[in-house]
């Protein structure tokens, strides 16, 4: 719990106590617009092979030591530029209504909140989504999953899929590294899988803290035991950014080995990001092994699926391909 | 004072004190859920944006 006093900002920098009202000062002020590839969030099983729109405002509610985004994340809104629409004069900001109307103009099935993280701009989220859902938008979550039950609830009604970081597995590596706790996380991760939402997890495998075999045993198991075994796994590539700039990258050949553990465990879909791989970027047939989703980076190669289902031998994929 | 309105008097001014200490710590309480109210004003920079289509450069 986050405890603002008033005249104070949260831990996040964007949301301030003004005389008892809390106030945000980044509805409506993305720092952030851009279309993505949806395999860049990353969104592995969610309408494969399309654009994006992609929004982030600045602040975040953790503080990775080895945060990738950490210009804007952990930047106070003071000194962050904020974008505006150069080609309309209706106001420079972006109401909800205008980024439906731009997601729809470039063609985007889809709207991401992301880069930074959804929660603190939570209002902003979820004004947006309700209304991208009423207009024929899916939004998508990319994000940390450090939040309380009831706001979580009550934005998971709204969006359509979600990208959630597992982090670590211990609690120990979640303060020490990004001044949170691990439960809220597992909790909304768990309350995330129950409302039907789609729901893919990544994990950050950094050097000495987090790639001990054990622990991505450890995280694979839960992953199998409380999101169960179809729930898609991402084991991404660290690089050295702020405050860890002085430990190496993950190398190739140790997410493969994480992919390995995680399915040994049972898990079906296990994928490698960040790192260029032979066969872990892409989604094959848990049955029959066939392969379904050829991926080369952000690029679909091939998609075999058929109406969701590996050609071959029929099985149904967990996903929204459509 | 009869000793049935004195009894009146000291239930009604206990519920009157009750009711006080749970208004005050209710409203002094830290709540977990706050729906903030937005400003309207960004209290930054603020620039044109240009070439939305290019990938971003962010992780995410």
């Amino acid at each position: 719990m986050c405890i603002i006093e008033p005249g104070q900002s949260g831990e996040c920098r964007v949301r301030i106590n003004v005389d008892g009202v809390l106030q945000t000062v980044v509805y409506g002020f993305p720092c952030s617009i851009h279309i993505d590839p949806i395999e860049k969030k990353p969104l592995f099983h969610f309408l494969p092979g399309t654009g994006i729109l992609s929004i982030a405002t600045v602040g975040c509610n953790l503080h990775c030591r080895n945060c990738q985004n950490w210009e804007i994340s952990q930047a106070n809104p003071e000194d962050t530029e904020a974008l505006y629409p150069a080609s309309e004069q209706l106001g420079k900001w972006w109401p909800p209504e205008r980024l439906i109307k731009w997601t729809k103009r470039y063609g985007c099935p889809s709207l991401a909140y992301t880069y930074t993280d959804p929660i603190i701009f939570y209002e902003y989220t979820y004004d947006t989504a309700k209304l991208a859902r009423a207009e024929g938008i899916r939004s998508v979550l990319v994000t940390a999953g450090y939040i309380n039950r009831e706001p979580w609830e009550r934005l998971l009604e709204v969006v359509d899929a979600a990208n959630i970081d597992l982090k670590g597995i211990t609690n120990d590596f979640y303060v020490r590294i990004c001044s949170g706790t691990l439960k809220p996380v597992q909790d909304a991760l768990v309350l995330a899988r129950a409302s039907g939402i789609l729901v893919e997890v990544t994990n950050l495998i950094i050097p000495t803290l987090n790639d001990r075999p054990e622990d991505i045993r450890e995280l694979s198991r839960w992953v199998k035991m409380n999101l169960g075994s179809e729930t898609p796994l991402h084991f991404s590539g660290f690089y050295p950014q702020y405050k860890m700039r002085h430990l190496p990258r993950t190398s190739l050949k140790m997410l493969e080995m994480a992919r390995e553990i995680a399915m040994s465990e049972g898990l079906h879909y296990v994928y490698i990001g960040n790192v260029r791989s032979k066969e872990g970027e892409n989604t094959y047939c848990p049955d029959c092994k066939s392969l379904l989703i050829e991926r080369s980076g952000y690029t679909i190669l091939q998609n075999h699926l058929k109406d969701g289902h590996c050609p071959d031998c029929g099985r149904e994929i967990y996903g929204v391909w459509k | 004072m009869t000793r049935r309105k004195f009894v009146q008097k000291v239930i009604k001014a206990g519920s009157a004190i009750i009711v006080g200490v749970w208004w005050l710590a209710k409203k002094t309480a830290p709540r977990k859920f706050v729906w903030a109210v937005k400003t309207r004003k960004y209290p930054g920079p603020l620039k044109p944006l240009r070439n939305i289509p290019k990938q971003s450069k962010w992780s995410g």
